[in-house]
């Protein structure tokens, strides 16, 4: 009971052997004694006392969590120690940058972050420092310097509020400020409370007149308060400054007034509120800073944050030192306009204009280097711009006329600027380099119509116009002949640039001299025209559909019936979802079928009846001209003629192809009238309907197709869920497998793979014409019927295709004539070259398209059926059939998903008539195995009813097995109605019913037999197997046992 | 042409003894036997039990009920349903019910006790039909919301553990085999799920199907359809096999079905005639004028020749040779 054990579900972990467990312990044991104790730590590997190792995750520390399994670390485990919080409680670390620093950024910091005497913007010595330096440079330019003013020239007009609050609590000049000061939070607060406090009632104290304009011609620094009292006095007010500079200050020329404010770190909201917090603070206060903001907003003068945002200490300008001088400026331009406090605070401050500053911090992503850029954070105020706009311009504009300075120059540039919507920070360039690319618009032609013509169907039109070329006699050279015709053919479809590419590839080759001129040239251009002629007039037809009332639109139906395709079946009827997997094989179908001859052939004119003495033979000849220019199967057709045999019915054939040659002809002549008068063509019975593409013969064939249409078969995948498999006792047919794809439902889908409607339509008139063929003709009434039966057959399974096989061996017409032509050695040098002439065609296509056509990507309407190839691989199959055979009998039908069965089943089921019937590959239309039923009815009745039933059988289950099978089973259905229709039961006792029906009785019960014998097969194995839930099914058996094998060698 | 159609007659080899051909209408159940009267509005389907010794009923009235057709007795009243019972069905052995209605809800009984073992929710929509498995593990329902749904009755899930929702339009029917599930839609589709393949097979006959059975054989398939004409088809290719006519089925839930040896097809008409067609020749057998009005259902007998029908008058009726 091998196959039993890969059903065995294993639960838990098995128990190890026991050699494993010993060894491990060994290793065990020899780490514990010490033999890789030498090793490092990185080195050892930890195990428990079993010797494993235990894997506590990717994530949480792989085979050694923690420190090689144990909390500890490589220092060692130490606790922390215990510190009582009762003393210190509460302490609140002061943080400073260091804080915040990485190790390499402190060692980098270390020595240079501080305040050194040079820097000390609070202390006297920095102020004295920049004095004297300024002084020093003031002596070193003597003259006036219009550029840069450097920057330690801007000193710091009066203290800052922050130097201000520092000393009342208790800063001292010359004092660094440091952590060592602020030792506790507590100490602070107080102290900045009392300095809060004391600030304020000194503000009271202190009632100085308020606006007081403050002089000082001598300097430039302007200094507009000495102590903390008259600072904090003056603080929220604005104050005046009219510096007046002297001749050895005419740096400052242009700047005739500036008007000082107070900018500081502080605005005055913040100002308030500190004020607000001193109860004692009296309302004259309160009333300057009101006053002090309306004479601000008054003037647009807007409080001014720090514009550097840069952190403390930080250069912007470290590596770009050229940016440093233009910014300086531009600060300059704006803080003689604004104040020198602010600037002199910030410079000295943060050191940023000074160029010393001391590295270290980082500048924020948001952040550039260029002083226009600095202040993104401030979005509420509008500074600079603004500034400019409200307060330097009125200066600026009352300076112009006197002073044409170039700051003002420039002020007025940038107000023209502005106008222009030039980027604030940017300037017109005077010279412009670019150019703004202009170029006319293209001039239309006049004759210019803004429709587009497509190229072929105009030229082939143009072409039809064209006087034909003299009617010329085709060359001697057979071979030549034919070469001719084909490439006009092909010519005449491709357009041409087929014929351009093939008389530059040929020219070397005389053959095709013709096509330069040479010999033969006038016949290919007769031929050329001819072949012209031939699309031309389908290219009538579709501007004539066009124009049409009857036809609103072009559909791809219509367009593909012009071009001469098969249209789609069912496609304009119904647009029901179609399965893929049925679906896969009628594309594959439809692509074979697709293309069959245009309807401007198939069309027989209503003068050519040649065989209007005999109808019953005229109807044959109609019916086979029709399927003789229809692509793929042509096995229906035969059915008709069931009682002749077969000599007759190849000499018929013969007739046939005869007429149809000379039909041919005559259609030919007729077509340069027939272009001209394209819509006599229409009005003689083309019929565009969306749907049908056959002519309607007579209203009563159309009732019935629409009848027939129903019912009509569709096969989905469907997925039952396994619960419900296991409640029906089945075995879930996708067990295992991952869900199927949804059902396509678009309705690319339900245009593509739609089954068979238009084949509906043909059978059907088949089988009316058969039935009104007089009893004469075919003789005995009883074959009449039977054929009739036979044709009723073959309309009640129109869903389906027909079969594969006939379709492969029968669709290639060119092949088929010649074989018959051949094997028949009758002579008719016009069909014989008209043969030749499609066979050339073929071969030529095949030649030239696919070298050509590969090489240039040259799209070639395909022509050529794929189907011969498919014939001859069938054909191949065929001696693999008994073998076949044999083994699906036994169930190799059931294995729905596995698709290498299913080829070996479709293969096998392809065969499948071949075998059974007993009548040999030689014929295979219908109608001559079914003659050869007749004749052979009892010798095959009984070996037909057994072999019947697997087959049907077979055709049951394999129905939705895939979509190979249903060809397939269409195959053995076929067979299977020929094959019950003729042979007689012995066992049937209902003689007394007429023929059909026991007939179909006898059917019936065949298959129902065929039923009880699966069932009885089944119980069978459901007994042998014991456990009902077992798979009956042999494949799924060898499934299961490829399953095992894959264990095996897994093991 | 039809009419040459071949129709097989199903059960000429199964049971040699019955001859087919032998069987006159003279054996169809035709005399009314007895008259089961107990609903008070119409009767919407009544259904032999599978061994054919009792019969339900259930109907507008919101019950079910269990009667022995052959005596005419009354046996049991199943009340639960808060809308109008569309149809029941009841175990092979005669354990449980199931039954579905306008309530949306599937009602699982027991039929001893009469009580609801459980209530399948998740039609969005009226339920149509209902139908037990083989086993009786599992209930098919079909609803107006365009899904058969299978409920599982051995777990006490009362999820579907199955929601086939490829139909297009109402259910109508639901006929279970042992390896399929079969759905008669109001899109014209007969939809046969095949689970031991895992295939859909969709015949679409173009007219609303409005009740399917299966013939005895099981190879069959007969739908009744909204224009008037029950249909036969072939189960395996799907070809329609023949066509009866000449009732009136347009707008009406009917049933149809076959004679228990599958020679004869049985419908109700709209008129409450019921009619007898010869399965092969598909000519009227018999027809006679049963009720007062619409007959929605028909039951056969699984092995004589006795037949239940019922209508809408509130009536239902046995009919034995």
């Amino acid at each position: 009971m091998d196959s039993d054990e890969e059903d065995y579900v294993f639960f838990g972990t098995p128990i190890e052997r026991e050699e494993e467990i010993t060894n491990r312990r060994k290793k065990a044991a020899a780490e514990a004694s010490g033999n890789l104790r030498a090793l490092p730590p990185w080195k050892q590997e930890v195990r428990d006392e079993e010797g494993r190792r235990r894997f506590h995750g990717a994530f949480t520390g792989g085979f050694s969590a923690g420190y090689f399994n144990t909390v500890g670390t490589k220092e060692g485990w130490a606790p922390q120690s215990f510190t009582s919080s009762r003393k210190n409680r509460a302490e609140v670390k002061q943080q400073s940058i260091f804080n915040f620093l990485d190790e390499d950024e402190k060692a980098e910091l270390e020595g240079t972050l501080g305040t050194s005497s040079q820097f000390d913007t609070f202390g006297f010595t920095a102020a004295e420092h920049a004095r004297k330096q300024a002084d020093k440079e003031q002596k070193q330019r003597p003259s006036a310097i219009p550029g840069p003013i450097p920057d330690e020239l801007v000193l710091p007009a009066s203290e800052s509020i922050g130097v201000k609050l520092l000393l009342k609590m208790g800063w001292r000049h010359g004092r660094a400020i440091n952590d060592s000061r602020a030792s506790s939070l507590y100490d602070a607060r107080r102290e900045a409370r009392k300095a809060l406090l004391a600030f304020a009632s000194e503000d009271a104290k202190a009632p100085c007149p308020a606006d007081e304009p403050v002089e000082e011609p001598e300097s430039f620094t302007v200094q507009p308060s000495d102590d903390d009292a008259r600072s904090s006095q003056s603080l929220p007010k604005v104050v005046y400054l009219i510096t007046l500079i002297g001749d050895e200050e005419n740096l400052f020329h242009d700047v005739e007034s500036t008007i000082m404010r107070y900018e500081g770190p502080y605005d005055a909201a913040e100002i308030s509120d500190l004020v607000q917090q001193l109860p004692m603070a009296k309302t004259e206060v309160m009333e300057d800073v009101v006053n002090a903001k309306e004479a601000r907003f008054r003037r647009g003068i807007r409080y001014k944050r720090f514009l550097d945002l840069h952190g403390l200490g930080y250069d912007p300008f470290k590596h770009a030192p050229e940016f440093r001088e233009k910014k300086r400026l531009h600060l300059l331009n704006d803080k003689q306009r604004g104040d020198r406090k602010t600037m002199s605070i910030k410079d000295s401050l943060f050191g940023s204009k000074s160029g010393k500053a001391a590295p270290g911090f980082g500048i924020g992503a948001l952040e550039e280097y260029d002083a226009e850029d600095e202040d993104i954070y401030a979005a509420g105020y509008d500074f600079e711009e603004t500034c400019i706009e409200d307060d330097e311009e009125p200066s600026r504009l009352g300076i112009e006329s006197k002073q044409p300075s170039r700051l003002s120059i420039e002020s007025k540039q940038k107000v023209v600027a502005r106008d222009q919507g030039v980027l604030p920070g940017f300037k017109v360039a005077s010279v412009s380099d670019y150019q703004l690319e202009r170029f006319d618009p293209p001039v239309i032609p006049k004759d210019f119509a803004p429709h587009h013509k497509f190229p072929g169907p105009l030229e082939t039109l143009k072409k039809l116009d064209v006087p034909s070329p003299p009617e010329v006699p085709p060359p001697d050279d057979s071979n030549l002949k034919l070469l001719i015709e084909g490439v006009a053919k092909l010519v005449a479809r491709c357009g041409k640039l087929f014929e351009d590419l093939s008389r530059k590839k040929n020219q070397s080759n005389p053959l095709f001299s013709f096509l330069s001129g040479g010999n033969g040239h006038d016949y290919y251009e007769r031929r050329l025209w001819e072949e012209h002629q031939k699309f031309g007039v389908q290219a009538k037809l579709l501007l004539d559909g066009k124009l049409s009332p009857s036809m609103q639109k072009m559909t791809a139906e219509s367009r593909g019936k012009l071009l001469g395709e098969k249209p789609l079946e069912r496609s304009s009827r119904e647009t029901t979802s179609s399965s893929v997997a049925s679906g896969e094989f009628q594309l594959q179908f439809n692509l074979s079928d697709t293309f069959k001859k245009p309807d401007s052939f198939s069309k027989l004119p209503d003068v050519a009846k040649p065989f209007k003495d005999d109808p019953a033979k005229q109807e044959r000849f109609e019916q086979f001209l029709k399927e003789k220019y229809e692509g793929g199967l042509r096995s229906t057709g035969y059915t008709v003629a069931s009682n002749m045999s077969e000599a007759a019915r190849a000499r018929e054939k013969l007739d046939f192809e005869a007429a149809a040659e000379a039909i041919e002809k005559g259609k030919r002549g007729k077509e340069s009238m027939v272009s001209t008068q394209p819509l006599d063509f229409l009005a003689s019975g083309m019929q565009f309907t969306s749907g049908g593409l056959e002519q309607v013969e007579n209203g009563h064939a159309e009732d019935l197709v629409t009848k027939k249409m129903y019912p009509r078969r569709e096969e989905f995948q469907w997925r039952p869920a396994p619960v419900l498999c296991k409640r029906f006792d089945l075995i879930d047919p996708f067990m295992g497998k991952p869900p199927p794809a949804p059902r396509a439902r678009s309705k690319i889908d339900s245009l593509l793979f739609i089954p068979d409607s238009v084949k509906v339509a043909k059978p059907e008139e088949v089988a009316i014409t058969n039935r009104d063929v007089p009893a004469a003709q075919t003789g005995a009434q009883m074959t009449i019927e039977d054929v009739a039966e036979e044709e009723i057959e073959i309309v009640a399974e129109n869903v389906e295709r027909p079969v594969d096989l006939y379709k492969a061996i029968f669709s290639d017409d060119s092949d088929d004539d010649v074989e018959d032509l051949n094997t028949k050695k009758v002579e008719d040098p016009e069909k014989k070259t008209e043969v030749a002439t499609t066979a050339l065609n073929r071969l030529i296509a095949d030649d030239f398209l696919e070298s050509l056509g590969k090489e240039l990507g040259f799209e070639v309407p395909p022509d050529t059926p794929y189907s011969t190839n498919k014939a001859n691989a069938l054909r191949i199959e065929t001696p693999n059939s008994d073998s076949g055979n044999a083994k699906f009998s036994t169930g190799t039908y059931l294995n729905p998903g596995n698709e290498t069965a299913q080829d070996g089943d479709s293969q096998k089921n392809k065969s499948i008539p071949v075998r059974s019937g007993g009548y040999n590959s030689s014929k295979h239309t219908v109608g001559l195995l079914n003659m050869s039923g007749k004749v052979n009815e009892d010798k095959f009745a009984q070996e037909d009813k057994k072999v019947k039933s697997p087959s049907s059988r077979q055709r049951n289950w394999s129905s939705s097995s895939s979509s190979d099978d249903e060809r397939s089973r269409k195959h053995s259905k076929r067979h299977r109605h020929r094959s019950s229709g003729s042979y007689s039961d012995p066992s049937s006792d209902d003689r007394e019913h007429y023929r059909s029906r026991s007939k179909g009785k006898r059917e019936r019960s065949s298959r129902e037999k065929s039923s009880h014998s699966r069932k009885h097969s089944k119980h069978h194995k459901h007994r042998s197997r014991d456990s009902p839930s077992r798979s009956h099914r042999g494949s799924e058996r060898e499934h299961s046992e490829a399953r095992k094998e894959k264990r095996k060698r897994r093991d | 042409m039809l009419k040459t159609k071949v129709a097989p007659s199903l059960a000429g080899l199964a049971r040699p003894d019955k001859n087919k051909s032998n069987m006159s209408s003279s054996e169809l159940p035709r005399k009314e036997a007895n008259v089961l009267k107990g609903h008070e509005g119409a009767v919407l389907a009544a259904r032999f039990n599978s061994d054919g010794n009792y019969c339900l009923s259930c109907g507008k009235d919101r019950t079910i009920r269990l009667w022995n057709p052959h005596r005419g007795i009354h046996i049991k009243n199943y009340k639960s349903h808060g809308r109008e019972v569309r149809d029941v069905h009841v175990t092979p052995d005669n354990s449980k019910l199931c039954s579905c209605g306008g309530d949306r809800q599937i009602f699982y009984w027991d039929v001893s006790t009469g009580r609801v073992i459980r209530k399948f929710r998740g039609h969005d929509g009226e339920v149509n039909a209902v139908k037990f498995n083989e086993y009786a593990s599992v209930v098919v329902s079909a609803g107006y919301d365009r899904s058969l749904r299978a409920w599982d009755c051995r777990s006490h899930s009362t999820e579907p553990i199955q929601i086939i929702d490829s139909f297009l339009d109402t259910v109508m029917s639901v006929c279970l085999t042992k390896t399929e599930i079969i759905g008669g839609s109001v899109d014209g589709t007969v939809r046969t799920f095949d689970i031991r393949i895992g295939r859909e097979i969709s015949d679409d006959l173009g007219q609303p199907v409005n009740c399917i059975s299966m013939s005895n054989d099981g190879n069959c398939i007969l739908a009744s359809c909204l224009d008037s004409s029950i249909r036969l088809l072939d189960r395996s290719t799907g070809e329609l096999l023949q066509e009866y006519k000449g009732h009136a089925c347009k707008s009406y839930k009917m049933d149809c079905c076959l004679t228990n040896s599958d020679a004869h097809v049985i419908g109700g008409s709209e008129d409450g005639s019921i009619f007898f067609w010869d399965l092969v020749d598909a000519s009227v057998v018999s027809k006679f004028r049963a009720h007062s009005s619409v007959v929605t259902s028909v039951s056969y007998h699984p092995k004589d020749n006795c037949m239940i029908t019922s209508s809408v008058d509130g009536s239902v009726r046995v009919w034995k040779t």
